[in-house]
């Protein structure tokens, strides 16, 4: 069998390659490959080759620059992970337009809202195949399918072209002020994330990748654009089973992937209730997961349930994408945490002497948030004439060179692999007529991971039940940034200048988890006695 | 076999002793939305799917997780409901037991 042309990896001579370049190159050398392979309703394959996804995304460009979208545009997708979705993020690029992936079911104010922020000109959004497409500012829609698929899309070459550092996408993270921060990340800071990946775990044209994100967050530029550098296969979940472990575990085994990338919470689900160590997984070889701590007791487990694996620790926010990634040695017995590990090679990090804070930098940094100037500002640091993301990650460096994670240094956290601003729950809650204040705490529950648990002054007595608190946030918050338990107090625990307490809150958060029966044990009785502080001053009574 | 108000009853203790803490005295309602309504979240989903298995003898397949036929006690008890009844024929007894 003849060599598939892809290009030396790593080589300089590819550093102003745009990530859609990679897609028609793959599509000139392994036409007939499967590009995409998803999963209906009835588990039916629907397989794409590389020639389709490249004709039908070239063609859908040349109906974009047709209409009038122009260099740097943006195209909001607000679609599942879906073969659509995927031709749709390289029609976006091939036409040197900016593509933002918006998770459909985000509440509709949410969308809207972030539509404006980021200012589509398109729309690509619908449930079914294919999708509708709509002009923003006009209200004109633009027909998915040419008449003909095939047509010639000879015109494929004369598209726009962005450069290597133009924004490629943008994806909207939690904000603690309520507002969705857009990270611009330009073709350049992909392809070096991109490129080391496939460099490091050698990933090639027999690769089926799994990779369970959605295109909103940026683990899913692992699959769809090694897919594309590579010639892989991206081999996409099925979106109603990615948080039941047991189908999940049935599906990497049928579906025969050989690359894994998803958040940990999700290989703990597959560890535990999916009974991942009692099959095996052959072809699997390369296991990697980001976006959160995994437990080292959860990694023992995983390297011993999949021992023939490669399994790695990859570490960085959004903004960064990945800068620290850490090999798990065979044998890893989890009684130490795992580390974030040694440097990417295309990452510069320090650590701010004072507070233990990372500030990363290198290819893989955001351009900036979209339109926030400000925000941009303040988190960036200049080192030595470069450009330096606040990560606001506590760390620290152990004797081997590993780097370690120790903790936040501001409210965000991270619940099953989400990244959540606790102030944007509080802004959310206090949006509701009858909530006078509210403040969020997070805790660490035995069984569960991060629990948040959001305490609320009422303006009177049963002016808001749970259910309806909790159905506030739904409306206004993606359904992974609700809270866990929403708790009615008489009075929010302050400090001496008036600031929230957060620590009593913390405390007594830690008091009612502990007293909060667990979902594997559903026949247990209700708690009869809420918490009490001890502190009688400051323990504010809980509505019953 | 499982009455109608049966597995609302015993899923509507569910939610409340799992998702409010029973410590609200609020009504679920059988339309309340539990997905959509933010009262329960893929991990809560998992849960869910567990606690209606084991109670009711069940077995969910990948599709039958599905928002819109958990979204409810309503959806939740009629999907039951079905469930049971294709199995009652082939393992009558031990599925129809209630505890």
């Amino acid at each position: 069998m003849p060599e598939p042309e892809f290009p030396e990896r790593g080589s300089d001579a590819l550093a102003d390659e745009l990530l859609s370049d990679w897609l028609r190159r793959a599509a000139a050398a392994t036409p007939d490959a499967p590009a995409i392979v998803e999963q209906d309703r009835n588990g039916e394959d629907r397989v794409t080759s590389f020639r389709e996804l490249f004709e039908q995304a070239a063609s859908l460009a040349m109906r974009f620059v047709e209409h009038g979208v122009r260099k740097q545009d943006r195209i909001a997708l607000v679609l599942p992970k879906s073969t659509d979705a995927i031709v749709s993020v390289f029609a976006s690029l091939l036409a040197g337009a900016v593509y933002v992936p918006i998770h459909p079911q985000w509440p509709k104010e949410r969308i809207e809202a972030t539509l404006a922020d980021c200012g589509a000109r398109l729309v690509i959004e619908g449930d079914g195949s294919p999708p509708r497409i709509t002009d923003r500012e006009t209200g004109e829609s633009i027909p998915w399918g040419a008449p003909d698929i095939h047509s010639d899309i000879s015109g494929a070459d004369s598209l726009p072209r962005a450069d290597a550092g133009d924004p490629a996408l943008i994806l909207f993270t939690s904000g603690s002020t309520g507002r969705p921060k857009g990270v611009v990340l330009s073709h350049r800071a992909v392809s070096a994330f991109v490129k080391w990946t496939a460099r490091e775990f050698q990933i090639n044209s027999a690769d089926r990748i799994g990779c369970p994100s959605p295109l909103s967050f940026d683990l899913s530029t692992f699959d769809i654009f090694n897919m594309a550098l590579g010639g892989a296969t991206c081999v996409l979940v099925p979106e109603h089973i990615v948080w039941m472990p047991r189908f999940l575990v049935q599906f990497v085994r049928e579906a025969r992937i050989t690359c894994w990338y998803s958040v940990p919470s999700i290989l703990a689900g597959m560890l535990e209730k999916g009974r991942m160590a009692q099959h095996d997984y052959p072809g699997l070889r390369v296991i990697l997961f980001a976006g959160e701590v995994f437990r080292g007791a959860d990694v023992a487990r995983l390297v011993a349930a999949v021992p023939q694996a490669v399994c790695a620790n990859l570490y960085g926010p959004t903004e960064t994408n990945v800068v620290t990634w850490y090999r798990v040695p065979r044998g890893f017995d989890g009684s130490q945490p795992l580390p974030i590990g040694q440097l990417c090679p295309y990452s510069t990090v320090t650590v701010d002497a004072t507070s233990g804070e990372l500030l990363a930098g290198g290819d893989s940094l955001m351009s900036g948030y979209w339109n926030r100037p400000e925000d941009t500002q303040r988190v960036f640091v200049s080192l030595e004439g470069k450009r330096h993301y606040r990560t606001g990650d506590r760390v620290s460096r152990a004797a081997n060179g590993n780097y370690l994670f120790l903790g936040r240094l501001d409210r965000q956290v991270k619940r099953r692999g989400f990244r959540i601003e606790l102030g944007e729950i509080e802004t959310a809650l206090a949006g509701r007529e009858d909530i006078l204040e509210a403040a969020a705490v997070a805790v660490e529950d035995e069984k569960l991971g991060t629990t948040i648990i959001a305490f609320v002054r009422a303006r009177s007595d049963g002016a808001v039940t749970v259910i309806e608190a909790k159905a506030h946030c739904a409306r206004t918050l993606p359904l992974y940034i609700v809270p866990d338990h929403i708790v009615f107090l008489d009075a929010i625990p302050k400090g001496s200048r008036g600031k929230i307490d957060y620590i009593a809150l913390s405390k007594l958060a830690e008091a009612l988890d502990q007293v909060a029966p667990k979902n594997a044990a559903p026949n247990s009785a209700a708690p009869n006695h809420a918490p009490n502080n001890g502190d009688q001053d400051r323990s504010p009574a809980v509505h019953r | 076999m499982h009455q109608t108000t049966e597995i609302k009853t015993a899923v509507r203790q569910f939610i409340a002793e799992n998702v409010l803490l029973g410590i609200h005295q609020t009504t679920i309602e059988d339309t309340t939305p539990l997905v959509t309504g933010g009262l329960i979240d893929s991990i809560g989903m998992i849960g869910l799917v567990s606690f209606l298995e084991t109670r009711f003898k069940v077995e969910f397949v990948p599709r039958e997780i599905d928002v819109h036929s958990l979204n409810t006690l309503e959806q939740i008890e009629e999907l039951i409901r079905k469930k049971l009844a294709s199995q009652g024929t082939g393992a009558a007894g031990s599925t129809q037991q209630t505890r």
